[in-house]
């Protein structure tokens, strides 16, 4: 269903692709075409399998089943020089750059054939596309704008074709994607073909062709970009069972909705950090406090200062109303606040132990005893397991032979098995499958019927509508002024996604 | 470029090495006699030599402890070879090939299998210590022809002649390390494995080429040794593993990969046997030597995290500065297409 | 199902192994199977083990420390300068180990509040400890302290220290009934480890930072501090160790036990620790140590050669960390086979797309 159906044949396509990772199924049949001239846009929620998606397309990942067609050809593309030799190339999210190689050798890395003719190719091709620096300077002191150009050199200078952009807006300032979009309208004129991964619905829109919404491993949207709009993507990246939300009404914390005589359990004044500046809000026990945000808008960064992560944040926080000036994840747990991670592999799970000693590492320092109680540690699981109703065989089972939606339940029992006065969830959704993400959205009511204050951090708005009271919108590092009053989907998603030059 | 070398820890540590003999000549001025200096570079030739093998293979983000037993197999070969009657050169590249051999095997199980560096080397230094002793029956090799002493003892400007050799190939490899591009790959590879696969840099031989480069360098070494005292003892290499870990740290190959050049392997190795001879001079016990490198080891890379993370804070504050900055400008469309909605 | 699971452990087959090693070196030679002399064998390898046991507490948490042969030798010349210098030799045992202790906390200090590998912090130590131990005689002399006999304490740098009492060498040539005293150390350690792995906080904690320590410090373990512990106690244990091969040998020297290395890590990995962290078990350790001791004493008692000894332990490390690899692959690829055939089986079920 290609509308504006392009006449040549396409220079990459993906027939019913399959990928599957540690028994995780990732890409569940997936069909895809990136024609000449053409800037095809990805979209998908967190864990929605695009990075493994792009992965196969670049030749670092085979298909657990599927065939990829160069120019209609089948290929097997077994390392990313196969993909490099077809003409693909990816400039992933994160520039793979050499920070102690010069900018010169950083281009020119992995070339074959005469090193002094690459070196003068090099040359030419990053001065057209605007890369403009010491070329004999270590890598790592290049921008990241400018490594994302070092990258693009890397593919033109090998005649790519097909050109994947993954996400690379998401750490870029206003004035480095305009020159961004500049330099992909230039790809385009010459018949190159991209793949635009992007989180901003906006940039999407603006700059691409065609677009192609991914979600839990499927292709769930796939229309010429001229024909959509916001909300059209906004719906096609929420679950299919998810209900149209209403307005979210605010309740005042001082009105009868939220009993005035409760203090907040969450105070944060004039917090600053590298990422984000002057953040001040309030938490009240019982509210779902939602902070709507895309990566890269320092939401994360906000919550891992609050939390204790980062030891560089200047201002003032109050936990449970008592100051907390010095704060370490064992001192924030200790006064009542808990933290459930963006990032659950790097950051929340130890998947490779018994999901029990997820559930009860938090505890541990907490606790006076130097001893386990195993007893204890299988009970405690065990009653996690109903309460949260995570599926395994065993509280013993490795968390990593879980799926994502039962991992994330293990996190959450993890930050809840303290019984936190208040508690921060960052993208608690993340790649998790329908089911899981009713439970974490019913715990989370049951929550706040506790009095618990409850934080969640999300770049989904139909997620931040679902489960909030009030709604925060962050972005660039700052929160963004709402109007007053009930505010629409569309109105949060234009502040997060920065749509129809809705700035502050 | 001037700024850069004297910048980099190659310069800080020549710069100690320097400090360090002028400040033991106010104490013994022996220590500045021509002749002293020439021994202590005749008495570091091993080690120089089986650091640069060491350097390739921390270069790419490994480590090598089994160099030091190369070294002493490839040293009984040479010995054997040479007491069989086979000529000179023959037997040092049957020696370099011992090496080459030892370092692929190593090679094989780190590349290929995914044994940990550490522990296959391990293992490795236990297997081919133990056949230098089941080939020899675990005495010495003496009565070697005694025309390979020649070798060491032959001076010109009275420098011995290893020391000319050694020299020559030092800088013939850093004009080569310099010209050949390929050479790149092991820094890549070491800086970023995941970037250099992604760029279709064939990791894997370059990682294999590493180890083998370790283990013909140890056979070099070898040579070396053997020709210097004209016997193989069965502690040849023994211990010395370390020492080249030690001194291409010291020189400033980092072990996160993607630093360090030639001279620090070669600089690395002076300092350490440089150590060693001035605790003569200062009359201190030679028992102190280890002591002395080990605290400098540690120094130097207990500084050298400072100074990185000095550097990272500073980076990252000024990277948040320019978002800040670019803050004040972010309405800047962008770049209008034809079809805005 | 959980008696299958024991019996597929790693502790299991090692325990197969060591019984199909003593029955192989028993037929071939009978005197061998001596239960007194086997048991008495073990005193020539316990301090192995006892290092080793330190050793998988470390590795348990992905690091490492090399250094602690220096420490053994370090612990063991400071008992014997201590003794010559007239303290009472419990107390010299006690300074002894305080030293041993000090070492290793300096190792977890250095690895806990910088990022520089373990492996180069304990190499760095590795020649600090063992250059102090044997300069320790002659910097003693240069303080001023007073030795008896003529050369001071410098008599004392190449040759072992000896004429310890008796009270002190019962540790390593007494017994307790047919056990000899290396050996029942030994297992009181490993009994002492397995239970601060097993069921303290402490040992959850090595395990946590072994796993993942960006979860562990999301989590709220305490990094630092746990480290520091565990690098002290590693100290603890190979000063032990140093000491008991000292009171065994009846000679405290400087340089004792810097052998070992290879044999102490190839008996945490053959154990099956893997050098990654966040896997191993104590009793692993205690057996893989037995296997490994025994293969050299019956190797010996067959008339081979002992310099074939170092070629199969190294064999042995290699061989046993690449079957691990093999199995895990194995694995791996049956479980993604698995997941696969079952969610196709479930879509075609339901008639392709949601």
């Amino acid at each position: 269903m290609i509308a504006a159906a392009p006449s040549s044949v396409p220079l990459v396509s993906l027939r019913d692709v399959w990928k599957v990772f540690e028994s995780v199924t990732v890409l569940r049949g997936i069909d895809l075409d990136i024609y000449p001239g053409r800037v095809l846009a990805l979209l998908g929620g967190n864990g929605s399998g695009k990075s493994t998606m792009v992965k196969i397309l670049s030749g670092a990942y085979q298909p657990t089943a599927g065939v990829i067609e160069v120019k209609g050809v089948p290929t097997v593309l077994s390392h990313p020089s196969d993909a490099h030799a077809k003409g693909i190339y990816m400039v992933p999210q994160e520039p793979h750059i050499f920070p102690n190689l010069s900018v010169m050798e950083n281009l020119t890395a992995g070339l074959k054939g005469d090193p002094d003719a690459n070196e003068a190719r090099a040359l030419t091709v990053a001065r057209e596309i605007g890369l403009d620096t010491d070329f004999d300077s270590p890598g790592g002191e290049l921008s990241i704008a400018s490594q994302q150009l070092v990258e693009i050199t890397r593919g033109l200078l090998r005649n790519a074709r097909v050109l994947i952009l993954d996400e690379p807006t998401s750490s870029l300032t206003r004035r480095e994607v305009a020159n961004l979009a500049r330099q992909m309208k230039e790809l385009k004129a010459r018949g190159i073909g991209l793949l635009f991964i992007s989180h901003r619905l906006n940039e999407v829109l603006e700059l691409t062709d065609d677009t192609q919404v991914l979600r839990d491993g499927r292709i769930v949207l796939n229309a010429p970009s001229a024909e959509l709009t916001t909300d059209m993507l906004v719906e096609a990246m929420l679950p299919a069972d998810f209900a149209p939300p209403s307005d979210i009404t605010e309740r005042d914390p001082g009105t009868a909705s939220s009993p005035s005589d409760k203090s907040a359990v969450l105070s944060v004044r004039n917090l600053s950090s590298r990422l984000f500046r002057d953040v001040s809000f309030d938490v009240y026990p019982g509210e779902v406090l939602g902070i709507s945000g895309v990566v890269g808008s320092g939401r994360t960064e906000l919550a891992e200062a609050i939390y204790g992560i980062d030891a560089f944040a200047k201002g003032e926080v109050h936990i449970a109303g008592r100051a907390a000036p010095r704060r370490s994840p064992q001192i924030s747990q200790a006064m009542g606040l808990s933290y459930v991670p963006e990032d659950r592999h790097a950051h929340g799970i130890f998947l490779a132990l018994p999901s029990s000693q997820t559930v009860t590492a938090g505890l541990l320092s907490l606790g006076r005893s130097r001893f386990m109680k195993r007893d204890h540690e299988l009970s405690l699981t065990q009653e996690f397991i109903d309460r949260l109703r995570i599926k395994l065989s065993s509280p013993l089972q490795v968390a990593r032979t879980l799926s994502g939606g039962n991992q994330q339940k293990v996190v959450l029992a993890k930050t809840l098995a303290p019984a936190p006065r208040v508690i921060i969830l960052d993208e608690p959704t993340r790649g998790i499958d329908a089911r899981a993400r009713q439970d974490v959205y019913r715990t989370i009511r049951e929550l706040t019927a506790e009095g618990v204050g409850v934080v969640v951090i999300s770049s989904e708005v139909g997620e931040i509508a679902e489960v909030a009271d009030r709604v925060m919108v962050m972005r660039r590092g700052r929160l963004v002024p709402l109007p007053g009053g009930p505010k629409s989907v569309e109105q949060i998603s234009a502040a997060t996604f920065a749509a129809n030059g809705a700035a502050a | 470029m001037i700024k850069r070398i004297v910048k980099s820890r190659e310069f800080l540590v020549l710069a100690l090495l320097v400090a360090m003999i002028f400040a033991v000549s106010t104490v013994n001025a022996a220590v500045l006699r021509p002749l002293t200096l020439i021994n202590i570079v005749n008495s570091s030739l091993f080690l120089i030599l089986i650091a640069i093998g060491q350097m390739f293979v921390v270069m790419t983000r490994g480590i090598d402890v089994s160099v030091g037993a190369i070294a002493g197999l490839s040293a009984v070969i040479f010995g054997i070879a040479l007491n069989a009657g086979i000529p000179l050169p023959i037997a040092m590249l049957c020696a370099l090939l011992t090496g080459c051999l030892c370092g692929s095997v190593n090679a094989a199980g780190i590349v290929f299998v995914g044994i940990p560096p550490i522990i296959m080397t391990l293992g490795t230094l236990g297997a081919y210590r133990g056949l230098m002793r089941v080939l020899t029956g675990g005495s010495w090799i003496e009565s070697i022809p005694q025309s390979i002493k020649t070798l060491a003892v032959t001076r010109y400007m009275s420098v011995p002649l290893m020391v000319w050799a050694v020299a020559a190939l030092v800088i013939i490899l850093a004009v080569l390390l310099y010209r050949i591009k390929a050479v790149r790959n092991f820094y890549a590879v070491g800086d970023n494995r995941e970037g250099a696969y992604l760029l279709g840099i064939n990791v894997r031989a370059t990682e294999f080429t590493a180890y083998a480069l370790a283990g013909v360098f140890a056979g070099a070494a070898a040579i070396v040794f053997t020709g210097q005292i004209g016997f193989v003892p069965m502690q040849t290499g023994s211990g010395q593993e370390l020492k080249a870990i030690a001194a291409v740290v010291l020189g400033g190959v980092s072990l996160m990969g993607g630093t360090g050049t030639i001279w620090s392997a070669v600089i690395g190795a002076l300092f350490l046997t440089t150590v060693d001879s001035m605790m003569i001079f200062l009359k201190v016990p030679g028992s102190w030597n280890n002591a002395v490198a080990g605290g400098v080891l540690l120094a130097i890379v207990v500084f050298d995290y400072l100074i990185r993370r000095t550097v990272r804070n500073r980076q990252l504050a000024m990277r948040a500065a320019e978002m800040h900055h670019a803050e004040q400008d972010h309405d800047t469309p962008l770049q209008p297409k034809e079809a805005v909605r | 199902m959980k008696g299958l699971t024991v019996f597929r452990s790693w502790e299991f087959m090692l325990a197969v192994v060591l019984v199909l090693e003593l029955l192989v070196l028993g037929l071939i030679n009978p005197a061998f199977l001596n239960i007194e002399n086997l048991l008495f064998s073990t005193s020539d390898f316990a301090h192995v083990i006892i290092a080793a046991i330190g050793l998988t507490l470390i590795i348990m948490t992905g690091g490492i420390d090399i250094s602690g042969v220096s420490i053994m030798g370090l612990a063991s010349i400071v008992l014997g300068l201590a003794f010559i210098a007239g303290i009472p030799i419990g107390f010299a045992v006690v300074i002894a180990l305080g030293v041993g202790i000090a070492a290793g906390a300096l190792n977890g200090a250095v690895v806990a509040n910088t990022d520089v590998n373990p492996l180069i912090v304990t190499l760095a130590t590795l020649f600090l400890y063992a250059g102090v131990a044997t300069g320790l005689p002659t910097l003693l002399d240069i303080l001023g302290f007073q030795a008896y006999g003529a050369g001071g304490f410098e008599a004392y740098q190449y040759e072992g220290i000896t004429g310890l009492p008796k009270t002190f060498t019962w540790i390593g040539s007494g017994r307790i009934g047919w056990v000899p005293m290396p050996l029942v150390i030994a297992l009181l350690l490993a009994a002492a480890a397995t239970w601060l792995m097993l069921f303290t906080r402490f040992g959850r904690y090595l395990k946590l930072i072994g796993v993942s320590p960006a979860v562990a410090h999301f989590t709220g373990v305490p990094i630092k501090r746990t480290l520091v512990a565990v690098y002290a106690m590693n100290g603890f244990a190979v000063a032990v160790g140093g000491l008991v091969l000292t009171a065994y040998l009846g000679s405290a020297r400087s340089d004792l036990g810097s052998e070992a290395l290879l044999s102490i890590i190839t008996a945490v990995v053959l154990g099956g620790s893997s050098i990654y962290g966040g896997q191993g078990s104590v009793l692993g350790t205690l057996l893989a140590g037995f296997v490994l001791g025994f293969m050299r004493q019956g190797l010996l008692a067959l008339g081979i050669s002992s310099d074939v000894v170092p070629v199969l332990i190294g064999v042995l490390l290699v061989g046993s960390v690449a079957l691990r690899i093999g199995l895990a692959r194995l694995s791996t690829a049956r479980a993604n086979r698995a997941a696969f055939a079952a969610e196709r089986m479930a879509v075609e079920g339901n008639g392709g797309m949601p």
